[in-house]
């Protein structure tokens, strides 16, 4: 790790005043992505900004028609609100997925998807459930905020406050696991909302895609079965010494009749 | 007492210290002005080293020293030796040994490779300096695998040693074998791999160098599974007497062979210790241990097996090609030669063995010991070819085994490859595994898998392999007028639990409360010699030390007793920690002969207080046979290649068993270890560039505890070895050397429906898949 400076402001505003005077500074969630980093000397930011003590950074709300979790929101607590489980889930079921119960404890929803790593679990429910995010300066929608290999919408200094989730009528999610970071090698999120099914792949390619193919067979007929004879092209998709191209798309047909399966089980 | 004897379960005594974090390992140890060393590792697997500038280096905040490979060249260090047992290729000429020193002068022979030494006030300082170290090199072509490294046109990695051969070898009866072979109504014959794994210790390796002006000497606490064998090392590298080096492992965090090495730290931070006269340590990160600790197996071979026409043995041949990596490293040449030769053919009666290996050089980290250090790879050789046979021959494999395993009366009996198998029952093993397995209700389950879409597989593996490492053992026992025992032995748990069998067997013998034994270990100052750990010796050696000593102890209280009662130590006889007078029935307990033994007026007169401390040297004549049986159960899924292990029997004959509960945690650890080689472990190197490519634990797969199915586990105890005063066999390695075989037989048992015959290590769910897939795929 290098030298850097580390603050733990109160406030969004205070956050933001220190993030201006900064030389080159991060603020930091959970720590689950960006302090191995730095330890590893991969980064090296002149002020830590410890978000974690920001009040409107926290908290989960639901009525009937959206379900809005605060961005410093860790993975466990989401995996085990009762207001996540009864309204999406789905993605409490995720949550409960990512990583082990240490990075669990400490890893947030905001992290997670300001980071967006390609094999992150998170993205591929904001696409699916058609979530938006809601920052420090303005609403963008899932689609629009994750742009591509770890980069993502938000400008300079820019802060994640909360996600805000659409209640679906079913939803469920699929992942299977890298055998070494257990991050996903491929995970599909399925959700169905009225007429509208979308499916939002994570860990086959450089960021977090629709599966308009898939997508169409399942609004034809909402099961397993309807994903029967579609292929997926393995171009542009990821290939590492875990799983090749060819095998990940493989998966994706294979998890995504899964994941509808969970949800039509939900 | 009871509760103490030897065969009970007796809790570890370390894990209350252990598991509230009051275990002691190198990290928490620090001293007074003490600094910070790091590593500048070689980025590249193969280049010259033309210039390092560390002028800047030198002039940052808090560096203290920064030592090269020319500095080092310059204070004439000798290279770190070879202790490898095999010495010499077939033709009798020593084998190649290129001189290993601590760190790479002129060039640069893999990834990792210790470049240059730094110094700080912190460890971040020294970071800091090398990260603005440069150096200059000229990178040349690598080759990392082994078959690759034989071929004509290969990279040459020394210039003076031809064609990236260090030796070759062979053993057993090439003519009798040849003959078999051609004689026979069946070959079969498989060529496998066996994967590069590491160990991942759980504490990386590290260490604190100190020197001491006014004596001239140097203490060293250091991460390392044998404070003796590197001692003697790490003084002939900086040409000092053994005895000016104290050298001390406080808890280490699990070894598995790759704590066992000569490593080039300890002797460069001594060096820098003694040069700055202030204590200096090193820790390795993950990165380093991935890079810097020794790997194990990689071995490519070829496997043959000659049957008659009723599926009996007749011959088996094997020959490997060894990788062993940049060097020789400590105990490398080893392992694909000796090592992995005396167990082949694991309990089968094949009447010809011919073995012929070939260890190659190559721009990897070297390669030495792993948990096993060729057993697994003997076992997994001839497992695989025997279910290639029963495929082949359309036999039962369950049958093809029975029809061949040693028959308990043929014992005892030396193998083909010289092994002295004395005691055991592999028929028997065999058989209450099997009973164990259920097979009755195995078609029910195969039905419910085929439900839910999975394919079944079972699989059988009966083991045979041998104990190893140092044939001496050093124990030494004091007494205290308090009451207090200290019991020091050379041989080291890196997390197996000897503090508490050893005190155990101590305590059991003498009768008296192990609570009151306290224990020594890892210290060269403690025991005048110590094999430390490795090749399953722990009990075999270090506990028949404590069981020797302990019987000298008890020869010399006979004495104080017989002198007590008023007898002759003739008409003492000694039971549950009472000596009693055979003609009077008078009896007095081991612990008043213990108090008494501080009184000279208590004591014959040719004893004196003080008299029953001892230290005995035990060496054993051969090495033992632990055996046993292991079968698997797995699930496979189809659609993903996804493999579950679900269900796992093993019967091990490990002679007397001390503690079963410690006997168990070994076979489980070895099951993971060895699920983990099967399934999911594996070093890789790119090909082209030489990059260790699973340089993390991001990319190098471990198993976790999901990963591991319910073990159901048992022993036989009904054939102790007279090998030694335990009875005991070892019991540190056996399990991998079952699991691989039993898990990877059983998946392709559960795929023989779709014509897969044979996949390599580690079985990735990609490669089941894709084997299962076959021709619907491009490759
Ligand atoms: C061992 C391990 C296993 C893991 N396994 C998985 C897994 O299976 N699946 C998975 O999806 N993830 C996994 N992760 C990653 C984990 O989910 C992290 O928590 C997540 O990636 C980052 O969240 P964090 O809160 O720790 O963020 P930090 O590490 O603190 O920050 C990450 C980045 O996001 C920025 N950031 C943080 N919060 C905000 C905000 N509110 N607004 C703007 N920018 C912000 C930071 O500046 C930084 O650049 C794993 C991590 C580890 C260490």
């Amino acid at each position: 790790m290098y030298e850097f400076q580390y603050h733990r402001p109160n406030s969004l505003e205070d956050a933001a005043k220190l993030f201006d005077a900064a030389g080159d500074p991060q603020y930091l969630a959970g720590g689950q992505t960006l302090i191995p980093v730095m330890k590893q000397r991969l980064a090296m930011p002149s002020d830590l900004i410890d978000i974690g003590r920001i009040g409107d950074l926290h908290g989960i709300t639901a009525d009937k028609n959206a379900l809005t979790i605060g961005a410093m929101t860790t993975h466990a607590q989401v995996a085990s609100c009762d207001k996540v489980r009864e309204s999406i889930p789905a993605l409490a079921s995720l949550a409960n997925h990512i990583g082990d119960p240490a990075v669990r404890n400490r890893g947030t929803l905001g992290g997670s998807i300001a980071n967006n790593d390609p094999a992150a679990d998170y993205p591929a429910a904001l696409v699916a459930l058609g979530a938006s995010v809601q920052t420090t300066s303005r609403e963008i929608a899932a689609e629009a905020f994750f742009t591509g290999l770890f980069e993502t919408a938000l400008e300079e200094g820019e802060m994640i406050v909360k996600v805000t989730f659409p209640v679906t009528d079913c939803a469920g999610y699929e992942k299977f696991p890298n055998p070494a970071s257990r991050y996903a090698t491929v995970g599909v999120f399925v959700a169905r909302t009225k007429e509208r099914v979308r499916v939002a792949v994570t860990g086959a390619g450089l960021s977090v895609f629709r599966a308009g193919d898939i997508e169409a067979a399942l609004e034809t007929d909402f099961s397993p079965d309807a994903l029967d004879g579609i292929s997926i092209s393995a171009d542009g998709l990821n290939s590492d010494l875990h799983a090749s191209a060819e095998y990940r798309a493989n998966l994706i047909i294979v998890l995504a009749r899964r994941a509808a399966a969970k949800a039509n089980a939900a | 007492m009871e509760k103490y004897g030897i065969g009970q379960p007796v809790r570890r005594k370390e894990d209350v210290r252990f598991l509230t974090g009051k275990g002691v390992y190198i990290d928490d140890i620090s001293r007074p002005n003490l600094v910070h060393a790091v590593i500048l590792r070689s980025p590249h697997a193969h280049a010259k080293i033309l210039k390092i500038d560390s002028s800047e280096a030198q002039t940052m905040p808090g560096v203290l020293a920064i030592v090269t490979g020319q500095d080092w060249e310059r204070e004439d260090f000798a290279p770190i030796p070879t202790r490898s047992a095999v010495k010499t290729k077939i033709s009798g000429a020593p084998l190649n040994q290129p001189p290993r020193h601590c760190l790479a002068i002129e060039r640069a022979r893999y990834v990792g490779e210790p470049v240059a030494l730094i110094v700080a006030e912190s460890s971040a300082q020294a970071q800091d300096a090398a990260e603005s170290i440069e150096v200059d090199y000229e990178e040349l072509e690598p080759v990392t695998d082994q078959v690759k490294a034989l071929e004509p046109g290969a990279p040459q990695i020394w210039d003076d040693i031809e064609g990236n051969i260090c030796l070759d070898f062979e053993l057993g009866d090439k003519q009798a074998t040849d003959k078999a072979f051609a004689a026979a109504d069946h070959v079969v014959s498989l060529e496998l791999r066996n994967n590069r794994v590491t160990a991942v210790p759980i504490e990386t390796r590290g260490a604190i160098a100190e020197y001491d002006a006014a004596s001239d000497s140097y203490l060293l606490h250091n991460a390392t599974q044998n404070v003796h064998a590197n001692r003697a090392t790490f003084a002939d590298v900086l040409k000092i007497s053994p005895d000016k080096l104290h050298h001390v492992a406080p808890d280490v965090g699990g070894g598995f062979g790759a704590k066992n090495s000569g490593y080039p730290e300890p002797p460069l931070l001594l060096y820098a210790a003694k040069k700055l006269g202030r204590p200096v340590k090193w820790i390795a990160d993950r990165n380093e241990s991935f890079q810097g600790d020794t790997h194990g197996r990689d071995q490519a071979s070829k496997v043959e097996l000659a049957l008659d026409s009723e599926g009996k043995f007749l011959a088996l041949r094997t020959s490997t090609i060894g990788n062993l990596g940049a060097y020789c490293f400590t105990m490398g040449p080893f392992t694909p030669t000796a090592g992995s030769a005396r167990t082949q053919g694991g309990p089968y009666d094949i009447p010809a063995m011919f073995y012929s290996a070939i260890a190659a050089f190559t721009n990897t980290m070297p390669l030495d010991p792993y948990r096993g250090a060729g057993r697994p790879e003997a076992s997994f050789q001839i497992e695989r070819v025997v279910e290639l046979a029963a495929r082949e021959l359309g036999i039962d494999p369950v049958e093809l085994r029975a029809r061949n395993l040693m028959r308990a009366d043929t014992l005892p009996r030396k193998t083909p490859m010289g092994l002295d198998v004395d005691t055991g029952d592999f028929p028997q093993l065999f058989e209450r595994t099997l009973k164990m397995s259920d097979r009755e209700g195995y078609a029910k389950r195969v039905q419910e898998s085929r439900a839910r879409g999975l394919r079944r597989g079972f699989a059988i593996a009966p083991y045979l392999e041998c104990s190893g490492g140092m044939p001496k053992e050093f124990a030494g026992v004091t007494f205290a007028s308090d009451g207090t025992i200290t019991l020091s032995v050379g041989s080291q748990s890196t997390g197996m639990g000897h503090e508490t069998s050893l005190p155990q067997i101590l305590g059991a013998r003498l009768g008296v409360d192990m609570d009151k034994i306290a224990y020594v270990q890892g210290d060269t100052d403690a025991t005048p010699l110590g094999g430390g750990h490795g090749g399953s010796r722990g009990l075999e050696m270090g506990g028949s030390a404590v069981m020797t000593a302990a019987n000298d102890i008890i020869a010399k209280a006979r004495h104080i007793a017989a002198h007590m009662l008023n007898s002759t130590p003739d008409d003492i006889s000694f039971a549950n920690g009472a000596f009693t007078d055979v003609k009077t029935d008078q009896n007095i307990a081991m612990e008043d002969v213990i108090a008494a033994s501080f009184e000279q007026g208590r004591l014959p007169s040719d004893m004196e207080p003080g008299c029953l401390d001892t230290g005995v040297t035990y060496e054993r004549e051969l090495i033992t046979c632990p055996n046993g049986c292991h079968a698997a159960e797995v699930e496979v899924d189809p659609e993903t290649g996804s493999i579950n292990v679900e269900r796992y029997w093993v019967v091990d004959d490990f002679g007397t068993i001390i503690n079963p509960l410690l006997a168990e945690g070994q076979v489980m650890g070895g099951i993971a270890q060895g699920l983990g080689q099967a399934l999911m472990e594996n070093i890789v190197y790119d090909e082209e560039s030489g990059q260790l490519v699973t340089g993390s634990l991001m990319d190098y797969a471990l198993p976790r505890a999901d990963s591991m199915p319910n073990m159901q586990l048992a022993f036989f105890e009904d054939a102790p070895t007279a090998k030694n005063p335990l009875g005991v066999k070892g019991a540190g390695e056996a399990g991998c050397c079952g699991a691989p075989p039993a898990i990877v037989n059983a998946v392709l048992d559960a795929l023989k429906g779709d014509g897969v015959t044979h996949i390599e290590m580690p079985l990735t769910p990609e490669k089941v898949w894709r084997a299962i897939a076959g021709g619907k795929l491009s490759p």
